[in-house]
This record gives C-alpha cells, structure tokens and sequence, in this order.
C-alpha cells in the first residue's frame, strides 16, 4: 500500500472516531436538557421522579435522536448513491411526504401510536413504489427523471395530505396532525420506541452489510448490469430497505427536514469518497445534527420549538451553497 | 472452438432496426475490430453480443448462452468497457476497481487482500500507479478509461468488448494500451471484440476485423491475411477508394496506413 493511502485511511479512522466520540458527548447532554432539571446526584440517591424522567423520557429521547439521525444519514447515503443524484434524498423523492400523507391519514381514521405508526410507514413505502414506476416511464436514464418523480409524487401526497387536513376535525386531529409535520423528539418515550427502534437497527445491519451492492449501483444501469448485477432487483431491495429504515424514524418523530441529504454529502465532501466508512461517517455527522438540534430545540425558548427548524436552519444554507458552487451534478 | 460465437444478431431501438442478421465468430487470444461510420450500429453490436441490449439471434460466449443467462454469469465470462463510465459519484479509484470482482464473489462476501494487491498491480500495469486513492471524478476522460480497463482486467474474464477504447487516449498511451491488450489476450488465450475509430489501429492491430456499414457487415477483413488489393476493396466499401501503404518506423517496424484517394 501507497503512504498516501494509509494517511487518508488513517485520517478517515481518525473522523470516524472524532465523529462518534461528539455523538456519544451529544448524547449525554442530550440527556439533561429539557425543561425538568434532571440532576445525576437525585438519581443517585434514588429520587423516583428522576429516575422515572430519566429512563422514561430522556434515555429514549437522546435514543433516538441519536438513532434517527445515524439512520437518516445513511439512508441518504444510499438514496444519493442508488439514484446517482447528490439532490436524492427521503425528503425530495417523496418518502416523507408519503409518510406525512399516511400518518394523517392513521390519525384520522385510525387510534393509537401504532396504527399512526403503521400508517405512516405504509405511506412511504407508496411514494417510494410510486416514484419509481414513474421513473420507470421514461427509458432514457436520466438522472433527473427520479427527482422529478419524486417531485411529482411529493406534490400529490401534499394534495392528499391537504385533503385529509380539510377532512380532520380542527380542535384535535388538525393539532395532531399538525404538529406531526412539524418533527419533533418531543412525543419519544420509552412505550413507543421499542418495535420501530428494533426493525430500524436491523435495517441499518441489512445497509451496512450490502453496501456494496449500494456502491454497484452507482455505476449507470448498463454498466452495472455488466458487472453482474441484477439491477431492478438491487435497486428495489436497497430502496425498500431505506425507505423502512426512514419510515421507523419519521413514524416515531415527523418529519425531520435535511439530516438525509446533508448527512452523506458532509461525509463524501470530507473523505472524498463513497464506501463504507462514508457511509458510517455520514450516519454520525446525522445522529449529530439531529441530537444537537435537538438540544436547541428544547433549550433556545421557554417553550420547545420543532427540531426541524434547527435541522433546515442548518441545512438550506448548506444546499443553497451545493447548488451555487455547482460541485454537484445533476 | 470458438471463444465468442454470434448467430444472427438484429436490435435497435424502438422500432428503428440498428444491425440485421450479423454473424461471426471469435477465436482464443484474437482482437477483433468493429469498424464502420458514425450510427452504423457498431455500439448496439457490442452491446447486443453481451446481451446489455435486447436483440434477436444468439451469442454464446465460453459456451454460456447469454440470452439465456443471468447477469452475474454473462460478467463472469465477459467484460464490457463503456465508451464512457457512467460512475457520477465520489468514489475511490480502487473502489471502481475492485467492481470488477462481483461476478466471483456472493453477495455478503467483500473484496479480499489479495485481490486488492491485484487491483493495485493492475493499475501500475495499465499507469496508473499512485492513483488508487483518487476520486475517480476527478481524473481525466482518458485516466477514467484506463480505470475501468483496469476494472475489466481484474475479473479475468475470457472475452472483452470495448467500445472506441482509443476515444479519450492520447496517441502514445492508445499504442500502449493496444500493446498492453494484445499481448494479454495472446498470454491468457483471452479475445477481445473492440469498436475502433481510427482505421491505422484497426488495420495494425486486429486479427480481424467486421467492417459494418448500414447495420449489416459488408465484409470480414483480416489485415495479417489478407493482400492489400483485397484489403484495399474490402474497406473501399465503407470509406470509397482508399489506398494502403506499408510504412516501416526507425526500427524497421511495418505499419498499414489507409490514404483516401482523390
């Protein structure tokens, strides 16, 4: 091996772990910020209510926001690189908004977290299926065909989501589904964590371990195709897999604007390339993001504000820049 | 046996017909060239032979029937080089590289320590030592080409197809690369169906060559065979009247050199 190669493998080990060590800083203060002053010495000494706010609200929610963003981030990464498109991401495809649409409509019609948790899932997964069938249209492979579908698609699921909005009665449903676009890691308690937190880190397994199928892919379909591999097949596995892994988030938080594209472009920008550590490295700078908005979210104002707001604040400028400079193609 | 066999290959695009009925063979350690104008089908051949365009007729490469194969087994046994990658990611150039491994390998499994030495030693080999850590975006049309050569030289299949591999290469690394081709097909008994441009590479160069005019080949030349009066008719089909001459270099080297004539 060259000397260069161990200097950049070595410095890439090197933000992996700068990397991991902020996320797990971030999720220690996440855990004592909020409006209860939760205090390490009460639980020591075994005060109920610290302990109970504690296990109960805190752990689960720094969990997930740690969690979320780690799996926003990669599945970003695998979007971005699955439809060849550094604009890809669960936000501008349409997933979220499909799942906003879905958990209006499990709202609505349906009770219990569960149900608005299914709901929302199912949501995705149609915007996904619907994207790609209308992608599917046009044969000529361009790389812009999957964005305007997915535009396509976010617009009629804002349609139906407008409708179901028009439909929800405004002194509850209205709020609730409000306040479920709006992404927050405010409702997270350890009851409803449990199922979507274990199927998303399964899902994260399943990404981590077929990432080179990812990387194949980021070859066009014909050259892929010669590589050995069987292109509709992969494309649809890995798509599906992520669009789960988003969906167990966004069911349990909203919508969480940004993390999925900002995440993996931060970790290519910084290693300069696509492969496993990129895409480890573009699910911490995520679980950063998130868990650090977060913390603002609950600590900026007296009343705690959507964390999308600190996730977008961060990164519209950063795509307004992507997009100026021109790094990127489309 | 015959290392590529085609039989009656007809595609195009929608219901425009590219190429039409095209059969030919291709031996252990040839180069065969396609040559022919601009829009003749050239690339829709090539593409048709590894079944990465959809066609009628068969191919059988080291005795697998492509259109009856998946795509892992067509890899396995052919390697096909774009005119122009289609990589539009950031991604490492041994990384582009070890691709080139899928065919061998499950779909758990990753590329081992020796096949990255390989990768390594197969990018000195094509020139582009140093560059394993690059992003592949960076580099230039010519280097990318050289990159996924490289990539196609790792699966150690038996049959190449390269379309105008010489496109993007300046005139001594296209000499160097041909050379660098010829003599692995020669060692390995591997063959190679190539799309050339330029005539003087073709004619000096291949084994044969499939002069395609109009979707169909006109005639098959083979330059070391063949006299220059029957060369001479066979590419005057495509190119009008057309001239060969034999040029020797400094060290007393032979060359073809195709001149139109006025």
């Amino acid at each position: 091996m060259k000397p260069s190669t161990i200097s950049n493998t070595v410095k890439t080990n090197l933000l992996i772990i700068g990397g991991a060590t902020i996320l797990v800083a971030l999720f220690f203060v996440s855990l004592f910020v909020g409006k209860f002053p939760l205090s390490l010495n009460e639980m020591l000494a075994g005060n109920q209510m610290h302990i109970k706010v504690f296990l109960t609200l805190r752990l689960s929610r720094a969990f997930v926001g740690v969690l979320g963003g780690f799996a926003l981030g990669v599945a970003g990464f695998v979007y971005q690189t699955v439809f060849r498109n550094p604009l890809a991401s669960p936000d501008i495809i349409g997933v979220a908004s499909g799942a906003s649409a879905g958990a209006a409509l499990g709202i609505l019609l349906l009770s219990g977290t569960f149900m608005v948790t299914a709901c929302s899932f199912g949501g995705a997964v149609v915007a996904v299926l619907l994207a790609l069938a209308l992608a599917s249209i046009d044969r000529t492979g361009k790389k812009s065909t999957v964005v305007l579908a997915g535009i396509a698609v976010h617009s009629l699921m804002q349609t139906v989501l407008m409708f179901l909005k028009l439909s929800a009665d405004p002194e509850r449903q209205l709020a609730s589904i409000e306040y479920w676009i709006m992404g927050s890691l405010n409702g997270i308690n350890s009851h409803i964590i449990g199922p979507n937190s274990i199927i998303c880190v399964i899902c994260l397994v399943a990404l981590v371990l077929l990432h080179r199928q990812t990387l194949l892919l980021s070859a066009d379909e014909g050259e892929a195709r010669m590589l050995g591999v069987n292109v509709s097949v992969w494309r649809l596995v890995l798509l599906m897999i992520s669009t789960v892994t988003v969906a167990c988030i966004v069911s349990m938080t909203g919508l969480i604007s940004f993390v999925g594209l900002i995440a993996p472009h931060c970790a290519r920008k910084i290693t300069g390339n696509n492969n496993i550590k990129t895409m480890l490295l573009g699910g911490i700078i995520g679980g950063c993001l998130l868990c650090g908005a977060d913390i603002l979210a609950r600590s900026v104002a007296s009343t705690e504000l959507p964390v999308s707001i600190f996730t977008s604040l961060i990164g519209a400028p950063f795509l307004v820049v992507l997009l100026v400079r021109g790094r990127d193609r489309l | 046996m015959s290392l590529l066999s085609a039989k009656g290959i007809s595609a195009g695009y929608g219901n425009r017909t590219v190429i039409n009925d095209i059969s030919f063979d291709i031996e252990a350690g040839e180069l065969v060239g396609i040559v022919g104008s601009n829009g003749c089908g050239k690339t829709t051949l090539l593409k048709s032979v590894c079944n990465n365009l959809a066609h009628s007729g068969s191919c059988v490469i080291d005795d697998i029937t492509v259109e009856k194969s998946s795509a892992k087994d067509i890899a396995a046994v052919c390697s096909y080089i774009p005119q122009k990658s289609g990589i539009n990611i950031d991604i490492s150039v041994l990384d582009v590289v070890l691709m080139g491994y899928n065919p061998h390998l499950g779909f758990l499994e990753y590329p081992n320590k020796d096949m990255k030495e390989k990768a390594m030693n197969v990018l000195q080999q094509v020139g582009l030592s140093g560059f394993e850590d690059r992003n592949f975006l960076s580099l230039s049309e010519g280097q990318k080409q050289l990159c996924v050569l490289a990539r196609a030289i790792v699966s150690d299949c038996k049959v190449f197809l390269m379309d105008e591999p010489e496109s993007a290469l300046d005139f001594s690394v296209r000499y160097k690369i041909l050379d660098f081709l010829k003599e692995m097909l020669e060692v390995n008994k591997k063959s190679a169906l190539v799309t050339l441009h330029d005539i003087s590479l073709a004619l000096n160069y291949c084994d044969k060559l499939l002069l395609v005019n109009n979707g169909t080949v006109e005639a098959i030349a083979e330059p070391k065979k063949d006299d220059l009066s029957s060369l001479e008719e066979k590419l005057g089909k495509l190119f009008g009247k057309v001239s060969l001459r034999e040029v020797a270099d400094s060290k007393g080297k032979k060359s073809l050199v195709m001149i139109r004539e006025s």
